[in-house]
């Protein structure tokens, strides 16, 4: 028996990867107890879907970039327990969906098989393990406090580098956590989703380490150093608002063995040298608003 | 903004910024409302209603527009190779203007 979910399609009409968001809906209901939300009517009023949308796990699947079903969850203020991005999902099978077909043909139904029976089939399986090594990394105690208008942003004074697209690295021997910086927490407002990275996965200095998303906007983590994925904060699976509580200890992202850190350390900042990246920042950000 | 450096090196000697695919694109706007960097400009009275206008304002590394693009429209560099080459203009100690 799978399990029971909310599921919140998208109601892209007008796109083949719209029309598939809705027929994936419907095969997850049909092989369980799940509950279809019908976006359109949860959109005008929160009557008829709000009671199961809150009781039960919450299955959101996205046709396209636009989101618009997250941006609903968002909207009505909901946590995602399961998403699905249909055309991300096809691009991982290397197939590119367009606008059309609109009816979808059997290659299309068959393609929306394969994701659903995926999607449940990782429910039986066991998640992935860890959750950190058991090396304890000091908490920051002394911070650089910038304030603009309502926002506080600090920034941890030692053990800490940064890079200019405000993401963090706090060293511990050949080990490192990696994070997001206040800026980044403040700008995405309420973080609803983490998308983590492969555990075990090689990755280069700069290259994508996972995805956060809000209402607001897709955020792929700028990994700091290369190196190897060994641990992932899977916590923030369930509370991604971690991070936004505190970015710097219980809202790290992962953990990386690394692999050439005295090369790398030359292109990352220091708390100073970021507090100047980030004035900058904040104060464009405040005038072009 | 020209200016600006990033990694130490002059901003204006790193390709990074979107590319429209006109083929694609209808025009939504959601990656011009996206943008706070006034990448993107609106051209309401000719056929190329949307262009990057000013690419050397774009945060590089940022692909956030392209997450809010439901065609697939806007691509970008490879990430590796830029970074790649922004380091060996720093190691080579000035910018090939």
């Amino acid at each position: 028996m799978s399990k029971k979910y909310a599921v919140l399609p998208c109601n892209g009409l007008d796109k083949c990867a719209g029309q598939m968001s809705k027929e994936i809906a419907l095969l997850v209901c049909e092989q369980g107890a799940s509950e279809l939300i019908c976006p359109v009517f949860y959109q005008v009023t929160d009557a008829r879907y709000d009671k199961i949308a809150k009781e039960n796990p919450l299955l959101v699947i996205d046709g396209c970039a636009s989101r618009f079903a997250s941006k609903l969850v968002a909207a009505k203020n909901l946590k995602i327990d399961r998403k699905l991005m249909v055309t991300e999902e096809a691009q991982k099978r290397g197939i590119q969906l367009g606008l059309e077909p609109l009816r979808l043909s059997e290659k299309e139904v068959d393609l929306c098989k394969v994701f659903v029976a995926e999607l449940l089939k990782e429910d039986v399986d066991a998640p992935i393990a860890a959750t950190g090594t058991s090396l304890t990394y000091p908490v920051p105690e002394d911070y650089i406090v910038y304030t603009k208008d309502k926002f506080i942003f600090r920034i941890p004074k030692a053990g800490f580098y940064f890079t200019e697209s405000d993401c963090w690295v706090q060293l511990c021997g050949n080990l490192a956590r990696i994070g997001v910086t206040d800026f980044v927490q403040h700008s995405l407002s309420d973080i609803m989703f983490f998308t983590p990275p492969v555990l075990d996965m090689d990755v280069e200095q700069f290259g994508e380490v996972g995805v956060i998303e809000s209402g607001k906007a897709v955020y792929e983590l700028v990994c700091p150093v290369s190196g190897k994925v060994k641990a992932v904060n899977n916590e923030l699976l369930t509370a991604p608002e971690l991070i936004n509580q505190n970015p710097y200890e219980q809202g790290w992202i992962a953990e990386i063995e690394l692999s050439n850190f005295s090369e790398e350390q030359d292109f990352l900042l220091t708390p100073d040298e970021y507090l100047k990246v980030l004035e900058k920042k904040v104060a464009d950000f405040h005038v072009k608003k | 903004m020209s200016e600006d450096t990033f990694m130490g090196v002059p901003r204006k000697t790193i390709d990074w910024k979107p590319t429209i695919d006109y083929e694609k694109c209808n025009y939504c706007m959601e990656c011009f409302d996206f943008c706070p960097h006034k990448v993107f400009e609106k051209r309401e009275d000719e056929e190329i209603k949307l262009v990057v206008v000013n690419p050397l304002n774009c945060v590089v590394f940022c692909r956030a527009c392209s997450k809010t693009c439901g065609l697939d429209a806007l691509t970008f560099p490879n990430k590796i190779e830029v970074s790649k080459k922004i380091k060996e203009t720093r190691a080579g100690g000035s910018s090939n203007e």
